[in-house]
C-alpha cells in the first residue's frame, strides 16, 4: 500500500475511533452523577488528545508513536502530540468494529496465541489503518511480543523509514538500572529533536512534572479511599481511568490533575456517607483482579460480579499504586525518577520486565491494605510471563489465607474463553470458597 | 544473612545527629507485649482502625514525598545486638507538630535467636500496620512509610511513644520469634530522614537476594540464570556490551573506535531490524 493511500485509510480509521468515543461522551453527558461527570471529563481529554494526532497527521505537523511507559511527560514537556501504538486494545477495545478486526487479525495468518494486544496494532500497521508517525519510540519490555511489534512496523512499506528508538530497560532494578535507564531517555529526548524538531526546555520539564507529581498525588490519595469498606468505588470509576488519565492521553497536564481532584471530592463524598460503590448490590466479597481489566468484555462481566454476588472490584493491577514522586530539583533527578517511574513502578512492566517479586510482594500489600477477600489472576493468553508466576501468586495468596483463581481468558476476545465460561468458574470458585 | 553491619551503623547515625545538635529523646519501654499494649492510649489489634482517616480527619501526616521520608526494617540473629524496648525520637513529636507534615524516618531493629531468612518477608512487612492502630493509618506507598494520625488519636495522647509500643506490641505478638525489638523515629529534618537512604537502598538488595533465595528453596526462581558460561546469547550480549562501551564513548567525546555492529544499535533510520545506523 502506498504512503498516502495509507494516509488517507489510517485516517478514516482514526476517525471513527474517535467518533467511537464521541459517542460514548454523548452518552455520558446524560449521566446526571458525579461518576458521570467524571467519564465526561476523562472523555473530553481523551477525544483532544486524539484530535491533535489527527491534526497532526491532515497538516503534516510532527507527532510521535509511544507507549504509556515511555516517560509521557516528556512528550507533554516538548508539546509534541503522541498516541499510543497499543491504543485501540487498551482504550477502545469495546469499540463495534474489535470482533471484526480480531476476526482480520487472524485472517492475516497472525496466531490466535499471540497477544490480542499485539496482534490488533500489528494488524492496523499491517492493514494501513494506524496513522504513521514521523517516529517511533518502541518498546522492548515486558515481553518479546512487544519486540517483535516493532520489528513489524520496520518491515512495513509505509513504515520502514520512520526512525525508531527503543529505550533499552535493563533486567535490573536497582540505582545502576535506574541511571543507566535515565541515560536512554536522555538518549530517546536526543532522537525525538532530530526527528520532530520539537526542543525539551528543562525548566518547561520540570513544570511539567510538578504537576504531573500534584496528579498523581491526587491519584494515591484517592487509591486510600478505596481501602474503606465498603470501597466507594469499584470497576466503573477509578481504577483504569485513572491510569488512563495520568499516563495514556496528556502526562503532567493541570486538565488531568483537575479530574484526579475531582475524581478525590467524589470518592471522599461516598465514604463519608458510608455509600459503597454499587447502591443496589451491598459489597460482599473485596476484589483484587490482578491484570489489566478485561476490556473486550467488561460490559457482560463486571456489572455481573457486582449484582451477583456483591463482588466489588476493589483493586487492579492498573489502579495499584507503587509510585514514588519526581524529584524536580535538577535535570538529572528528574531523569532518574522519570526512569525509576517507567522502568519501575508502571503496571505490567513492573511485574514482568525483570525479576519476579513484585508479583508476590504487591499481592502481599494490597490484600493487606485494601482489606481483599479474594485474587483473581485472570491468566490473558498473552500474559506467558505471568503464566509462569502463577505458582509464586498461588503460594503467596495460600500464605496469606486468601482464596486465589487462575482462570485463563483473552483480556480483549471473548472468544478465547466465553463470558459465560468465565462466570461460572468464578461462581464455583466463590462458592467453594465460601464466599458467597 | 542479617542486618548486623546496618544495625550498628544506625547506632552510628544517631551519635552523629546528637553531635550535631539535634534533639534526642530515649524512652524505656517494657519488654512484653502485654505490657506493652497497656501504655497504649488507642486500641491495638485487627480493626482497631475500621475507618481509614481523610485529609478534613488528618491531625499530622508523617513522611509525605514532599517532607521526606525513609523506612528501614532491620533484623538479626543476635539479639544481644538490640537494646530491647530502647525508643529513640529524633525532632519533634508528634503533639507538638499539630497540622503539621513532618520528615519521617522510621528504623525498626527486630532481633530473636531464632530469626532467619524464612522470616524476612514477614518481618518487613510487619511494618505496615494496615488497620491494627486506631487513629493511624500508614498509607499505600511503595518503598517509603507515609501515615497518617487523626485528630480523634491525637486527643486520646497518641505520640511517638504511643507509636513505638505499638509496632514492638504487634511485632512482638504475630511473631513469636522476635525476642527483643528497638525503634528509632528521626523528625529533625528532611535532610537528617535522607540520610538513612543509601542504608535503605542497601536493605531493600539484600531483601531481594533472601527473597529471592526463599522462593529458590519452594522451587520458584524468581530471577534468570544470568551465569554467562551457560548462556546462549553470550555473543550477542558481548557485542551489545561493546555497542553500549562505544556509545559511552562518543557521549564523553572520544571517538567510538569499535564500530557498532548494525543489528544491535537500537537507533534505526532506515529499513533494519531493529537497529541499523546511528542517526
Amino acid at each position: 500500500m502506498e504512503k498516502h493511500e495509507v494516509k488517507q485509510r489510517a485516517l478514516a480509521r482514526y476517525k471513527q475511533e474517535r467518533d467511537w468515543f464521541a459517542f460514548l461522551l454523548q452518552a455520558a453527558e446524560y449521566m446526571d452523577t458525579p461518576e458521570g461527570k467524571l467519564q465526561v471529563k476523562m472523555l473530553r481529554i481523551l477525544l483532544e488528545s486524539k484530535q491533535n494526532v489527527i491534526d497532526c497527521v491532515e497538516q503534516d505537523k510532527p507527532f510521535v508513536a509511544a507507549y504509556f511507559c515511555t516517560a509521557p511527560e516528556l512528550f507533554t514537556a516538548m508539546d509534541l502530540p503522541w498516541f499510543m501504538i497499543m491504543e485501540t486494545p487498551f482504550l477502545a477495545a469495546s469499540a463495534p468494529y474489535i470482533l471484526e478486526d480480531l476476526q482480520g487479525t487472524e485472517e492475516l495468518g497472525l496466531g490466535t496465541d499471540l497477544c490480542t494486544a499485539i496482534r490488533l496494532p500489528i494488524y492496523y500497521i499491517e492493514t494501513g489503518q494506524m496513522p504513521v508517525p514521523s517516529a517511533v519510540i518502541g518498546l522492548l519490555s515486558p515481553c518479546d511480543g512487544t519486540t517483535m511489534l516493532q520489528q513489524v512496523l520496520q518491515h512495513n512499506k509505509a513504515w520502514h523509514d520512520v526512525p525508531i528508538f527503543c529505550p533499552d530497560p535493563p533486567y535490573k532494578s536497582d540505582e545502576r538500572a535506574i541511571n543507566y535507564f535515565a541515560n536512554e531517555l536522555r538518549q530517546m529526548v536526543r532522537f525525538v529533536e532530530k526527528h520532530t524538531g520539537h526542543r525539551l526546555e528543562i525548566d518547561r520539564l520540570r513544570a511539567v512534572c510538578e504537576e504531573s507529581n500534584r496528579t498523581y498525588a491526587l491519584w494515591q490519595e484517592y487509591n486510600e479511599l478505596r481501602r474503606a469498606v465498603p470501597s466507594p468505588h469499584g470497576w466503573e470509576i477509578g481504577g483504569p481511568q485513572a491510569f488512563g488519565v495520568s499516563q495514556c492521553f496528556r502526562a503532567g497536564d493541570p486538565r488531568c490533575t483537575d479530574w484526579f481532584r475531582q475524581l478525590l471530592e467524589c470518592g471522599e463524598e461516598r465514604v463519608k456517607a458510608g455509600r459503597g460503590a454499587n447502591d443496589y448490590a451491598p459489597e460482599k466479597i473485596r476484589l483484587l483482579w490482578f491484570d489489566i481489566m478485561p476490556h473486550g468484555w467488561i460490559q457482560e462481566f463486571m456489572p455481573w460480579l457486582e449484582q451477583e454476588w456483591g463482588a466489588v472490584l476493589v483493586m487492579d493491577m492498573f489502579s495499584n499504586f507503587p509510585y514514588t514522586m519526581i524529584d524536580t530539583t535538577s535535570e538529572e533527578t528528574m531523569f532518574h525518577d522519570l526512569a525509576k517511574r517507567n522502568l519501575i513502578d508502571v503496571p505490567m512492566i513492573r511485574q514482568a520486565r525483570g525479576t519476579a517479586e513484585n508479583f508476590s510482594g504487591d499481592i502481599i500489600r494490597m490484600v493487606k491494605d485494601y482489606k481483599i477477600d479474594a485474587v483473581i489472576w485472570p491468566g490473558h493468553m498473552g500474559h506467558k510471563d505471568g503464566a509462569a508466576t502463577a505458582g509464586i501468586m498461588r503460594e503467596t495468596c495460600r500464605d496469606l489465607g486468601v482464596p486465589f483463581l487462575h482462570i485463563g481468558v483473552d483480556l480483549f476476545d471473548k472468544r478465547y474463553t466465553s463470558v459465560d465460561e468465565v462466570k461460572a468458574k468464578v461462581s464455583e470458585f466463590f462458592s467453594g470458597m465460601g464466599l458467597g | 544473612m542479617s542486618f548486623d553491619d546496618q544495625i550498628s551503623r544506625v547506632a552510628t547515625h544517631l551519635t552523629e545527629l546528637r553531635a550535631n545538635g539535634r534533639a534526642v529523646r530515649e524512652f524505656r519501654l517494657p519488654a512484653s507485649a502485654d505490657a506493652l499494649r497497656q501504655g497504649v492510649p488507642v486500641r491495638l489489634g485487627p480493626g482497631a482502625n475500621p475507618r481509614i482517616i481523610l485529609r478534613s480527619e488528618t491531625f499530622i501526616e508523617l513522611g509525605s514525598p514532599a517532607a521526606g521520608s525513609c523506612a528501614l526494617v532491620l533484623w538479626t540473629g543476635n539479639p544481644a545486638l538490640i537494646a530491647d524496648g530502647r525508643l529513640t525520637v529524633v525532632g519533634p513529636d508528634i503533639p507538638e507538630a499539630a497540622g503539621a507534615s513532618l520528615p519521617f524516618g522510621q528504623i525498626l531493629l527486630v532481633g530473636g535467636q531464632e530469626l532467619t531468612d524464612a522470616e524476612h518477608q514477614t518481618v518487613a512487612q510487619t511494618q505496615y500496620v494496615a488497620d491494627q492502630i486506631e487513629g493511624y493509618m500508614v498509607k499505600s506507598s511503595s518503598r517509603n512509610i507515609w501515615s497518617r494520625v487523626s485528630h480523634g488519636a491525637a486527643a486520646k495522647g497518641f505520640c511517638f511513644e504511643t507509636l513505638g509500643r505499638s509496632l514492638m506490641a504487634i511485632y512482638k505478638s504475630s511473631l513469636p520469634k522476635v525476642q527483643a525489638m528497638e525503634v528509632v523515629f528521626v523528625t529533625s529534618s528532611r535532610e537528617d530522614v535522607l540520610g538513612l537512604a543509601g542504608m535503605a537502598q542497601e536493605v531493600r538488595e539484600i531483601g531481594a537476594e533472601i527473597v529471592k533465595e526463599h522462593w529458590k528453596a519452594k522451587g520458584y526462581d524468581l530471577d534468570c540464570d544470568l551465569d554467562c558460561r551457560s548462556c546462549h546469547d553470550k555473543e550477542v550480549c558481548d557485542d551489545i556490551r561493546k555497542v553500549a562501551a562505544a556509545r559511552l564513548r562518543k557521549e564523553k567525546g572520544g571517538s567510538a573506535t569499535a564500530a557498532p555492529p548494525a543489528r544491535e544499535s537500537r537507533e534505526a533510520d532506515g529499513p533494519a531490524p531493529i537497529g541499523g545506523t546511528d542517526a
